[in-house]
């Protein structure tokens, strides 16, 4: 009878260690949906991007912009034509269409945490000592005016941003995060509020 | 008790009248002075002078730099590209030294172009004051500031060679010029491949953004510090060049790295630094240049003003603990005497 009872306290234990082990090796598996879940977007962000970076070769190879001149005017009217023709290839382009609204909710929670991380203040320093670039009315296609200056971005938010290839980059503008075109200085899309209030 | 009050205040205020001319690097204004008139002027900030200095009769240049056979020379500019009469009096000035001194080559510290990027702009901010310059062979190196389009890289007068960041060698010199307003991940690890492989025996880098300021106006950018410091360390970057705050200022060195802060080249934010503990000399009430001579291991400078004024100038010896290649430590540390560390960081020019 002890022995039976022994067994069954033994079970017992071992099937509480079992569910314990099963209950922790699901934990990961748990959370994988989530990491998969932002994965997803940034693929799809990626392949916003390049689509995009697709257009903007082909406007490119129409009026290639030179490699390297002595003529200033040559490197303003490389951009000068190329925007038109980007506005042109793109002319339903609005904001939203490369920061969907989900992209846009993972881009305001990548570029929260360092804000909000122990180096968030040094952070913010560098947006203050940056220029801040403040009234500025954001549209999609429009050209990031001229003369402005361009707010530098924080490293610590660009690290934590997915990587652009060279045609594009992010720039902020007060606290809306800007995706401009570099070689013809056109506003592609925008988060607004993207940089959360201090 | 009402007399010594008075007597104490009279007392003061001579006290602070006779100091005023030799109280500080803040306080010395080169503005409004004329060359003949800067020649008598005490010098506002520490200067070795010393057996180099080459200081003659009233307009004749201030030369502080030894011009030995084979060194490295050339001139920094910072913020320059305003167009207004003050950077031309600047390339001025820089011509006149050209002359003397023969440096071949301007490392440029960004905002080369503020205002927009039409060709009217490229000819009435950089083609026309530095045209005498230009014209005599002297290159360009830019660097991008904020008011810069990223487009400039295109330049050729510019040499970026098409690039954002880049590097190029003089001599035994390697100038690492990063683009401080989008420093990315591809950035970093390029900078920390080629401060790896770079068996130069000065590691100079320059971008627009300051680390170390004392400037009201911007301050230093701490979170670029914070990422850029561990790898100039790391590799042993010897000097670092910035610009953005409109003044000029260096820093003690930290951790072996000489910094210095130059925005005045043609743009000037006046009386806005504020002297802290960090700073070995500064300079806000005119535009400013840098002369730079390296040889061997020692880097000699010489800032100037507008009016032709030495505002500081200095001989540094390349920090040891800087250098990651011990051979290299070994071969250009062994003439160096204590006494020259004396002369080189005297007590008294600590604030």
């Amino acid at each position: 009878m002890n022995v039976l009872k022994a067994s069954r306290t033994r079970t017992c234990v071992l099937l509480l260690v079992t569910n314990c082990c099963l209950l922790f090796a699901r934990t990961p598996s748990q959370g994988s949906p989530r990491v998969n879940q932002d994965s997803l977007i940034i693929k799809d962000f990626e392949n916003r991007v390049a689509d995009y970076v697709k257009l903007h070769k082909k406007v490119q190879a129409e009026a290639p912009a030179p490699k390297r001149t002595d003529s200033a005017a040559k490197i303003k009217e490389a951009q000068v034509t190329a925007a038109p023709k980007i506005r042109t290839a793109r002319p339903e382009a609005k904001q939203g269409d490369i920061f969907t609204p989900e992209i846009s909710r993972l881009f305001r929670r990548l570029i929260a945490t360092p804000l909000k991380g122990p180096d968030g203040p040094q952070i913010r320093a560098s947006l203050r000592h940056a220029e801040p670039v403040d009234g500025i009315h954001l549209r999609v296609n429009a050209p990031y005016p001229e003369g402005v200056p361009l707010q530098s971005t924080p490293p610590s938010l660009l690290l934590n941003l997915p990587p652009l290839p060279p045609e594009l980059e992010y720039r902020i503008v007060g606290r809306a995060l800007v995706l401009r075109d570099v070689g013809a200085n056109v506003i592609v899309d925008f988060i607004p509020g993207a940089i959360p209030s201090a | 008790m009402h007399h010594r009050i008075f007597f104490a205040l009279i007392a003061s205020w001579l006290l602070l009248l006779s100091g005023v001319q030799t109280s500080g690097p803040l306080q010395a204004s080169a503005a409004g002075t004329t060359p003949t008139q800067t020649s008598q002027a005490t010098s506002p900030v520490s200067s070795t002078g010393g057996s180099n200095s080459k200081q003659t009769a009233q307009g004749k240049l201030d030369l502080k730099l030894p011009l030995e056979a084979k060194s490295v020379r050339f001139a920094v500019i910072g913020d320059s590209g305003t167009g207004n009469n003050e950077q031309y009096e600047v390339a001025r000035q820089m011509e006149a030294y050209r002359e003397r001194v023969g440096f071949d080559f301007v490392i440029m510290l960004g905002d080369n172009i503020y205002g927009g990027d039409r060709p009217k702009d490229f000819a009435r901010k950089f083609e026309l004051p530095y045209k005498p310059l230009l014209d005599a062979g002297v290159k360009f190196y830019a660097s991008l500031g904020n008011h810069d389009n990223p487009n400039q890289r295109l330049y050729s007068p510019f040499n970026m060679g098409g690039k954002r960041y880049y590097s190029f060698k003089k001599g035994n010199v390697t100038f690492f010029v990063l683009d401080s307003t989008y420093m990315n991940s591809e950035q970093l690890s390029w900078l920390e491949k080629e401060l790896q492989t770079s068996n130069s025996v000065w590691k100079i880098c320059y971008f627009h953004h300051p680390l170390y300021s004392d400037g009201k106006f911007h301050g230093p950018d701490l979170d670029l510090r914070k990422l850029l410091t561990p790898l100039f360390e790391k590799y042993g970057v010897n000097v670092v060049f910035n610009g953005h705050e409109h003044v000029y200022e260096r820093i003690k060195p930290e951790n072996g790295i000489y910094y210095f802060v130059l925005g005045n080249s043609g743009e000037l934010r006046s009386h806005n630094l504020r002297r802290s503990q960090q700073m070995q000399a500064g300079f806000d009430s005119d535009r400013d240049f840098m002369l730079v001579e390296i040889t061997g291991d020692k880097l000699y400078f010489q800032t100037i003003s507008r009016t032709g004024q030495t505002i500081d100038s200095d001989v540094l010896q390349r920090q040891a603990k800087t250098v990651n290649a011990g051979k290299i430590r070994d071969e250009f540390s062994k003439d160096i005497t204590a006494e020259e560390h004396l002369i080189l960081w005297p007590a008294e020019a600590m604030p």
